[in-house]
């Protein structure tokens, strides 16, 4: 059994009097794409930097590759793109990918090779000899991703990583996620937008106010959360289906998006009954179609609605 | 190590290429050049006769003799060269302001073209010279100490003479009792005479006094600025995800270190090579060697030279530290002000001290700050180039300075350690105590 990239063993983190982590405890295996979920402010980044060894738990420790190292002596094997963005405005792109890679041990020659090979792979060699500061805040992220990624790390960490892109750009840096996990590495990487984690991911935690909530492979946990689920789409008369899905026989619980919503049939209430009835109400139907509960409805579900994020899209930045 | 490195060569490179370095490096040896340079092309200027008009008001024959001693005047030593003085008398016994109006008229005071044959200045001597010691000069040239000083004194020697012939001394015993005296300074060190003369060691003081304490400011204050843009850019994390603070922190001093004493180099270089040099460069804006040699230029010896990129470096690691410290506690520039405030009055008090050392270069107060810590990198080379230091006091300066620098840095290590990563509100000083204190 090869050792877990990331084991996080009952930490605890506070800062003056309020508690950012609560007994915390997860394991990443190795190999694959690990999404860390949860609301603004649930403690996600700052789990992480307890991972990156930048902050220090209060109680319980991080343990990455089984090793005995902190992160940061292990850092030539971690990549790392933190939440907030930063990079230094007036060096030139070229030579700001060769200083980090410089950074992370990686002799100079090399990182001149390999940050040219980055800014290549990310259509961006055009922006090599620019300053930083010239550049719009997509590239700018795109450099800083290349910066951690340059020395080929077997764990990567992205915090909030396609916050602030475009679909091309995200779509971009999600292909370079997934190849990375295709190669047998781990990227571990959080975000409060469910859809990306749910057609990424492999396994998730979702974690609340510091505490674990969900854990598990994506399947287990929408198993596990049972129920039955039907996905619509409504072309038409929209405010009658509302009628229809009040009743508390026929529905149990309704994620109402306005031209689309996610239902959860009551105990022993049948599918058909309620496509009946929205037909005879004269409901306009795009789509009707018996699911797997989405990871939005679990985790609306399991964190409450007050503290979910609108989640419009990838783009939703914190 | 080869971490610290990168930051290191990082911080020197962005630091070089920017306008502001370049600028700042060039602008100083021109301006040491034109100091040099630009003096001596003035005192050329000054080598041609000075025409005076003399109103003479005397019934006693003062304004002969007056007439008499500045025709004697040479403007060098041998007898054959250009008469300094071209003089004019004037008899006007009875109607001395009129004259002296209408010759004033003829001076270069006037509106219009000055004539080639104007005055350069009028000088009134009344009857009662003798009694009050008084006499007058307009011209176009009262601002030139040297000139004016050199009139003077020839003045004051007539004057003199005729007061001690008035009353009964030898006209001989006169000449021999007012034979000119001067006093020559040559700085000694190490029982040896060095060859630079006390106006020069002075100037160079001064100027060393004040490079260093712009130095230290400066690059202390740029220390501290980078360390509040890495925590604003954000780029702190990145950094703090792969480097140990210890070595971020290293890095930034050694690297904006380096890059001030690259600086310093450049400067210290350019004295040197300007001072060796002055002959060639002598040459090249068409001046005699004599004219520049005459100079009181400051002139750097090797080893002052070293001495003071010594302390330099030394003093700029020192206070570095304790800026890269203050900046890591804030969040913007404004906030920093409050603690950098300590901190720059630790500089002043030492440029303070610089003062003392030039008044007094082997006074108490001096010679004591010269072996404190964050005093002895200003007054230390100040003393060095006034007054001879045993080697025994100047290993015990920077002994006492390499523990105060293992101290402040091991200090400003653990300050930085936190403070990289804390946002918001500024630390009270408790808060800063508990993080030096902290595992």
């Amino acid at each position: 059994m090869p050792h877990p990239a990331v084991r996080v063993e009952h930490v605890t983190k506070r800062f003056s009097g309020h508690t950012a982590v609560h007994d915390l405890t997860m394991e990443v295996q190795a190999g694959g794409i690990f999404g860390l979920l949860g609301p603004n402010g649930a403690g996600k980044s700052t789990t992480i930097r307890m991972i990156m060894d930048i902050i220090e738990p209060d109680e319980g420790k991080v343990v990455l590759f089984g090793a005995t190292g902190s992160g940061r002596q292990l850092s030539e094997r971690v990549g790392y793109l933190p939440e907030e963005r930063g990079l230094y405005k007036k060096m030139k792109v070229l030579d700001h990918l060769i200083f980090l890679a410089e950074t992370k041990g990686i002799r100079r020659a090399d990182a001149r090779k390999r940050a040219t090979a980055w800014l290549d792979r990310l259509g961006i060699s055009d922006w090599a000899q620019k300053k930083v500061e010239d550049l719009s805040k997509g590239m700018q992220q795109k450099v800083q991703f290349a910066g951690a990624l340059l020395h080929d790390p077997e764990l990567v960490i992205l915090d909030e990583p396609f916050s602030g892109l475009d679909p091309i750009n995200s779509q971009v840096m999600r292909d370079v996620v997934v190849d990375i996990a295709k190669s047998g590495r781990t990227v571990l990487f959080s975000t409060h937008i469910m859809e990306q984690a749910e057609r990424m991911c492999d396994r998730i935690v979702i974690i609340a106010r510091g505490k674990t909530v969900v854990d598990g492979t994506v399947a287990d946990v929408k198993r596990d959360f049972g129920g039955r689920h039907v996905a619509l789409s409504f072309t038409h008369d929209t405010e009658k289906a509302g009628r229809v899905l009040a009743d508390r026989h026929l529905v149990a619980k309704v994620d109402d998006y306005g031209a689309t919503a996610e239902v959860e049939m009551a105990t022993g209430a049948d599918p058909e009954d309620l496509l009946t009835r929205l037909v005879r109400e004269g409901v306009g139907l795009k789509r009707f179609e018996v699911v797997e509960p989405s990871l939005q409805s679990i985790f609306i579900a399991k964190v409450g609605d007050a503290a979910i994020a609108p989640a419009t899209g990838d783009e939703v930045g914190p | 190590m080869s971490k610290t490195f990168a930051v290191i060569r990082r911080e020197l490179v962005e630091r070089v290429r920017t306008k502001s370095f370049v600028i700042s490096t060039m602008l100083v040896p021109v301006f040491m050049v034109i100091m040099a340079v630009v003096p001596a092309l003035m005192m050329s200027g000054s080598s041609r006769s000075m025409r005076i008009g003399v109103v003479d008001g005397t019934s006693t024959g003062v304004g002969a003799k007056i007439e008499q001693t500045l025709n004697t005047q040479r403007l060098s030593e041998d007898s054959g060269a250009t008469p300094r003085y071209i003089v004019t008398r004037v008899a006007a016994s009875d109607r001395t302001d009129a004259v002296r109006d209408s010759l004033v008229k003829h001076t270069g005071l006037g509106k219009g073209g000055k004539a080639a044959d104007a005055l350069d200045g009028v000088l009134v001597v009344r009857d009662d010279v003798l009694h009050t010691g008084k006499l007058e000069y307009l011209g176009s040239n009262v601002g030139s100490f040297e000139a004016m000083g050199r009139l003077e004194g020839s003045l004051r020697q007539v004057i003199t003479g005729t007061r001690f012939e008035a009353d009964g001394i030898d006209p001989a015993v006169v000449a021999r009792a007012m034979a000119p005296v001067s006093v020559s300074t040559t700085k000694v060190s190490d029982g040896e005479a060095t060859g630079e003369s006390g106006g020069a060691s002075f100037i160079i003081a001064y100027l060393m006094g004040f490079i260093l304490y712009f130095g230290v400011f400066m690059y202390g204050q740029q220390t501290m600025t980078s360390v509040v843009e890495e925590k604003t850019s954000r780029i702190m994390e990145v950094l703090a995800s792969s480097l140990t603070p210890f070595q971020m922190l290293l890095g930034k001093v050694l690297g904006v270190g380096m890059t001030g004493l690259l600086q310093m180099g450049i400067w210290g270089g350019t004295v040197f090579l300007v001072t060796s040099q002055r002959a060639r460069l002598a040459g090249l804006f068409g001046l005699s060697p004599d004219a520049i040699q005459s100079l009181p230029i400051p002139s750097m010896a090797p080893d002052l030279l070293v001495v003071f990129l010594v302390y330099f470096a030394l003093g700029f690691l020192l206070y570095g530290a304790l800026f890269a410290a203050i900046g890591s506690m804030c969040n913007t520039v404004q906030e920093t002000q409050q603690y950098a405030s300590a901190v720059m009055m630790l500089i002043v008090f030492g440029f303070f001290g610089v003062f003392a050392m030039i008044n007094d270069p082997t006074g108490g107060l001096g010679v004591t700050m010269s072996f404190i810590p964050f005093f002895s990198p200003f007054v230390m080379p100040v003393r060095w180039s006034l007054a001879a230091v045993p080697p025994l006091e100047l290993a015990l300066s920077l002994g006492l300075m390499l523990i105060a620098l293992m101290g402040t840095t091991w200090l400003a290590g653990r300050i930085y350690r936190t403070g990289i990563l804390m946002y918001g509100k500024k630390p009270t000083w408790g808060e800063v105590w508990r993080w030096v204190r902290a595992g």
